[in-house]
């Protein structure tokens, strides 16, 4: 019998042996294999993103970790959720029905095996503690994702953008760059356009793991290359002014955009646009009503009003009109033009039909300079679109759309932003094919004052206005300065591309003239700072249908440059429901006060408050108008309710038909409208002060 | 109870070999638990497998010393106290890794069945042994089947099929032992493998049957039930002729094998000592139950030979089921490596079964002069 027990346990014993030689002889070297990959894992090393300076040097974002508490309701362990409950419970502070709440609803919307998340943006000390717990609580995991924590907040939101998760699009798109789905990528601003630069290459690892996929040791590395940081070209304290001093203009969810820019290089020096929005809000999980929110909210704050919404230009426009007859030789400096007030044109077809286009004010005999200084409608009427009746040719649609263009309109300017609008340029063709209407000389005559149909965004305005100021060189505006490694070495200066504008130095040399004169005794006498020439232009643009009393509502501009001698910067100042005179002036004023004299009280030669309407200045020493007979003549009454009486008697008014008001203005953005003869408008079509 | 003569037929390798089973196990333990336990204090398992050791050690020469007849004489207590014990468990017992097993006792759990076994190795002798001469008639066949059917159905019940079947192949090598005829076993064998498939549908649950099914595949599940399986046998595997070194394997360290200081402790010997160092358990297990077998053939009366016949299954049957687990031979079932796994009842009801040998062997019947 004991022989037989023996031979049992020989037998069991025997069995189990065999297996054995099988399994760690016969197959040993394939299990070993198996227990390299399964103790072996390469993983990617995430390189640190880039970080952005101001031209200064002023750090502008940090990289910073965001954690969040989740529960993975499937790995809870069967009956201890509620020690689970209370051990997380008791390091953030949050009652344990809270988190059965969560969890709960964790399950209904995503499933078991989907994380909970139980608290975001956890401190950086429960995080760590959390971190400590997570080997020893089932269920618990501690979530980190990247972020970006912006300094500056909503003063340079629209510049900086912001980082977020990417995108199912996005992912198909990037995967083979080496981008992960769990990454996060540039989503506006200069995060977005220097996401190659920013991001830097990851690195690969090859690490031991354990059973749970904790790293254990590292094998071997390739270590990842951090991104580049970037340096714009903006001066950050200068953009802290800009924006104090716009916010002080601009009435609460109006729109308003200003910026600065260096003539000679196209860096801009400072870009603002009201409203703004915290881009911190999102670095991290922004819900959907949030969002919504924001998207909606009043002033549209997520949108560049300084790159991403045109308008129409209103008188700035005429800067360009006036350069391109120049050059066109259809007027010179001494070409005198008589405003009246209006002007009068006869119907092709039926010479008893006349439409009168007004100018502002009855401005008298100006030459080009007066033209310009005072932003006299009648004067670009003629330059534009000629008076057939006297025998004076005007430009036509074609070429001021030409020149429109070539001074960069009609065309986004190549900013290093994503969201730039192209602007519109019109032209016949464009007309017939959009609005299925032929071009009238209306149009031109509006075309040529910057109403109509023409709209551009702030920034293609001041590029215009810098080609103006450098004297013909239609730069980039561009807000990266240079790429820098971590040590602060320069790795790459960014250059803009430039071109330049078809019109002769010397014509340009008249064009600043006029605008320097619209400062010193013209109607941008507001923009007008002690200490440094400014020149500039104003812009009162009309838009949206026609008031019952008859007027417009009206965007206010202004775009000059300093000094008027030697251009270094140019500015750009847009105020929605504004005027050019009133709310755009001044805010230029105090920018350049800012820039040249370092801040401190306007020092304003003539008012140093902002007059209520145009007046002449009365200090004339420096005024290159001042010889100029035209400009003193042309000077309209200080009495805003006082109509002026225009030089000549309004021989059309017996003749102007009321009823062929609607056939004129476009559905859209109505431009300068036909009417009445008498100037009972205080606030003038098209070019306002 | 004991004369001083009898000190002489002590079975001292038996000791030995025990001993060097435990010093391997707690070898093993301390690789096992390296991750979780990087001090050795007293709360570190192997040390609390040593005390339990010498816990055994005592509790072996206490039922050593009491002449083992006297456990016969309490047969019938015994058997009733084992099966109170299973029902108890059911509703009082704890629970881990889905099933109910442990009573919850001054801080320590004690497996129920682990005790359970010997009180109804040592009825079932009393019992077989009382018939030695009734081994044809089918009723004492039929009652000690019953004998064992009553606690191998609740040990079922926690579930805890593996012990269930060392239930059944303790009261085969018994029943064989106490001379069944050979005719009466073989049809009762047939009629089991003929009955097996639908027994199998009736009394396996969907447990049992989801880990028949992982055995068969592991990659069904590799991420849950399969995980275990599918670990511990690259962990082996890996091993090789010599294993990766104590405290060097990679499936042991990095925690890839789940269980390593109890059910799949083999697991850990096998990777980190290779087929070498499993030779050697085998080996010691071998000689272990041969003492075992000795002690059978020593045995001065039917009821001492049961008993040893009994215990020499148990461990047999457990040493088999548990390895075989581990290299993937049979489905998983959690049956501890004897003296070698972590636990505490299994190990002190180990050496308590020695004490039951020993006490065999200095009483066996060729007396000395």
């Amino acid at each position: 019998m004991s022989a037989a027990m023996r031979a049992l346990v020989i037998l069991m014993f025997g069995i189990l042996l065999i297996q054995l030689i099988n399994l760690q002889v016969i197959k040993g070297e394939e299990y070993q294999q198996e227990a390299e990959i399964n103790a072996l894992r390469e993983v990617p090393v995430p390189a640190n993103r880039g970080l952005i300076y101001d031209r200064n040097g002023v750090l502008l974002v940090q990289n910073a970790a965001r954690f969040s508490a989740t529960i993975i309701p499937g790995d809870l362990p069967d009956r201890g959720e509620a020690a689970v409950y209370r051990m997380i419970g008791e390091a953030i502070g949050m009652p344990v029905s809270e988190i059965e709440a969560k969890v709960e609803e964790g399950i209904e919307n995503q499933g078991e095996f989907s994380p909970a998340v139980i608290k975001s943006d956890l401190d950086r000390e429960t995080a760590l503690m959390l971190l400590e717990l997570e080997p020893h609580v089932p269920g618990l995991k501690v979530d980190v994702e990247p972020a970006r924590r912006y300094l500056t907040g909503d003063l340079l939101s629209h510049i900086m953008g912001y980082i977020g998760p990417i995108s199912a699009e996005e992912y198909a798109e990037l995967a083979r760059d080496g981008y992960l789905y769990q990454d996060y990528l540039g989503k506006t601003g200069v995060e977005l356009t220097y996401e190659d630069v920013l991001r830097g290459k990851p690195g690969k690892k090859l690490i031991e793991v354990d059973a749970a996929g904790r790293e254990l040791h590292t094998i071997s590395e390739r270590r990842p290359v951090d991104g580049s940081n970037l340096v714009l070209t903006i001066d950050l304290e200068l953009q802290r002014r800009v924006n104090d001093i716009l916010r002080e203009f601009t009435p609460e969810d109006e729109n308003a955009a200003a910026a600065v820019i260096n003539v000679h290089t196209g860096e801009l020096l400072a870009m603002v646009s009201l409203p703004s929005f915290d881009n911190n809000v999102f670095s991290g999980p922004i819900s959907e009503t949030d969002l919504t929110t924001l998207i909606d909210a009043p002033g549209k704050p997520l949108v560049n009003h300084a790159i991403s919404e045109r308008y129409p230009p209103g008188s700035v426009f005429k800067t360009i009109v006036g350069s391109a007859a120049l050059q066109e030789g259809i007027a010179s400096a001494s070409t005198t033009i008589v405003s009246r007030g209006y002007i009068n044109v006869e119907n092709e077809f039926d010479p008893n039909v006349i439409y009168v286009y007004k100018d502002w004010a009855p401005l008298g005999a100006l030459d080009f300079y007066g033209g310009v200084a005072m932003s006299s409608n009648v004067y670009f009427y003629y330059l534009a679109g000629g008076k057939a009746d006297e025998g004076f040719r005007g430009l036509g649609e074609d070429r001021v759309a030409q020149y429109a263009r070539s001074f960069g309109l009609g065309s986004p300017t190549g900013i290093d932003l994503p969201g730039e609008s192209e602007g519109l340029v019109p032209d016949a063709d464009w007309k017939e094919e959009a609005i299925n209407e032929p071009w009238t000389i209306g149009d031109t005559y509006n075309f040529g004052i910057g109403q109509g149909y023409v709209a551009a965004t702030p920034l293609q305005m001041l590029r215009a206005i810098t080609a103006m100021a450098n004297g013909g060189t239609l730069v980039t505006p561009h807000v990266v300065k240079e790429y820098q490694d971590s040590l602060g070495d320069t790795l790459e200066s960014l250059q803009s591309a430039s071109s330049t504008v078809p019109v002769d130095p010397g014509y340009l040399q008249i064009v600043r003239d006029g605008m320097r004169q619209s400062v010193t005794s013209g109607v941008a006498r507001n923009a007008a700072v002690g200490g440094v020439a400014i020149a500039g232009k104003t812009g009162t643009a009309e838009f949206g249908a026609q008031r019952d009393d008859g007027t417009y509502q009206t965007h206010g501009w202004f775009a000059g440059f300093a000094p008027a001698d030697d251009p270094q910067i140019a500015v750009v100042v847009f105020a929605e429901h504004g005027t050019g005179g009133n709310d755009a002036s001044p805010v230029a004023a105090r920018i350049f006060d800012y820039y040249f004299n370092g801040g401190g009280p306007i020092n304003n030669p003539g008012d140093a408050a902002p007059t209520p309407e145009p007046e002449p200045t009365d200090d004339g020493s420096e005024d290159p108008s001042a010889t100029d007979p035209a400009a003193t003549d042309g000077v309209p009454e200080p009495e805003p309710t006082v109509v002026p009486v225009p030089t000549e008697p309004p021989t059309a008014a017996p003749t102007e038909p009321p009823t062929e008001v609607p056939t004129e203005p476009p559905p859209t953005e109505p431009p300068v409208a036909p009417a009445a003869i008498l100037p009972d408008r205080r606030v003038p079509p098209g070019g306002g002060p | 109870m004991i004369e001083a003569r009898a000190i002489r037929h002590f079975d001292v390798i038996l000791i030995l070999l025990a001993a060097a089973l435990v010093a391997y196990g707690s070898l093993l333990l301390y690789s096992a638990s390296l991750n979780a336990y990087p001090d050795v204090n007293l709360s570190h398992p192997m040390v609390k497998q040593l005390v339990f050791a010498c816990l055994g050690v005592g509790a072996m020469v206490a039922v050593a010393w009491m002449d083992y007849r006297a456990y016969g004489q309490m047969a019938a207590g015994l058997y009733a106290l084992a099966v109170v014990l299973l029902i108890a468990v059911l509703f009082v017992g704890d629970s881990a890794y889905g099933s109910t097993r442990w009573f919850a006792f001054a801080g320590q759990q004690i497996q129920a069945s682990e005790v359970a076994k010997l009180l109804v190795i040592v009825a079932l002798a009393r019992y077989l042994a009382d018939r030695q001469h009734q081994m044809d008639d089918p009723r004492v066949f039929g009652i000690s089947l019953v004998m064992m059917l009553v606690p191998a159905g609740l040990v079922m019940m926690e579930p805890d099929m593996g012990t269930a079947l060392v239930f059944g192949a303790i009261w085969l090598g018994m029943v064989t032992m106490a001379g069944a005829p050979p005719r009466t076993l073989a049809i009762f064998l047939g009629c089991v493998v003929a009955l097996l498939p639908f027994g199998a549908l009736l009394a396996l649950n969907d447990y049992q049957l989801d880990r028949f099914r992982l055995w068969i595949d592991p990659a069904s599940d590799p991420l849950g039930g399969g995980f275990n399986i599918r670990q511990a046998e690259i962990g082996i595997g890996s091993g090789g002729l010599f294993g990766k070194g104590i405290t060097d394997g990679t499936q042991t360290q990095l925690d890839f094998l789940q269980t390593s200081t109890t059910d799949y402790i083999f697991s850990v010997l096998g990777e980190e000592l290779g087929l070498f160092g499993a030779i050697i358990l085998l080996a010691l297990f071998t000689a272990l139950l041969f003492r075992g077998i000795r002690a059978a053939n020593l045995a001065q009366d039917q009821f001492g030979r049961l008993i040893a016949t009994g215990i020499v299954i148990m461990i047999l049957f457990q040493v088999f089921i548990n390895v075989a687990v581990n290299i993937r031979l049979v489905p998983v079932t959690g049956i501890p490596l004897p003296f070698i796994s972590q636990g505490g009842s299994s190990l002190v009801m180990m050496f308590v079964a020695l004490g039951l040998l020993e006490g065999i062997v200095i009483r066996h019947k060729r007396i000395e002069f």
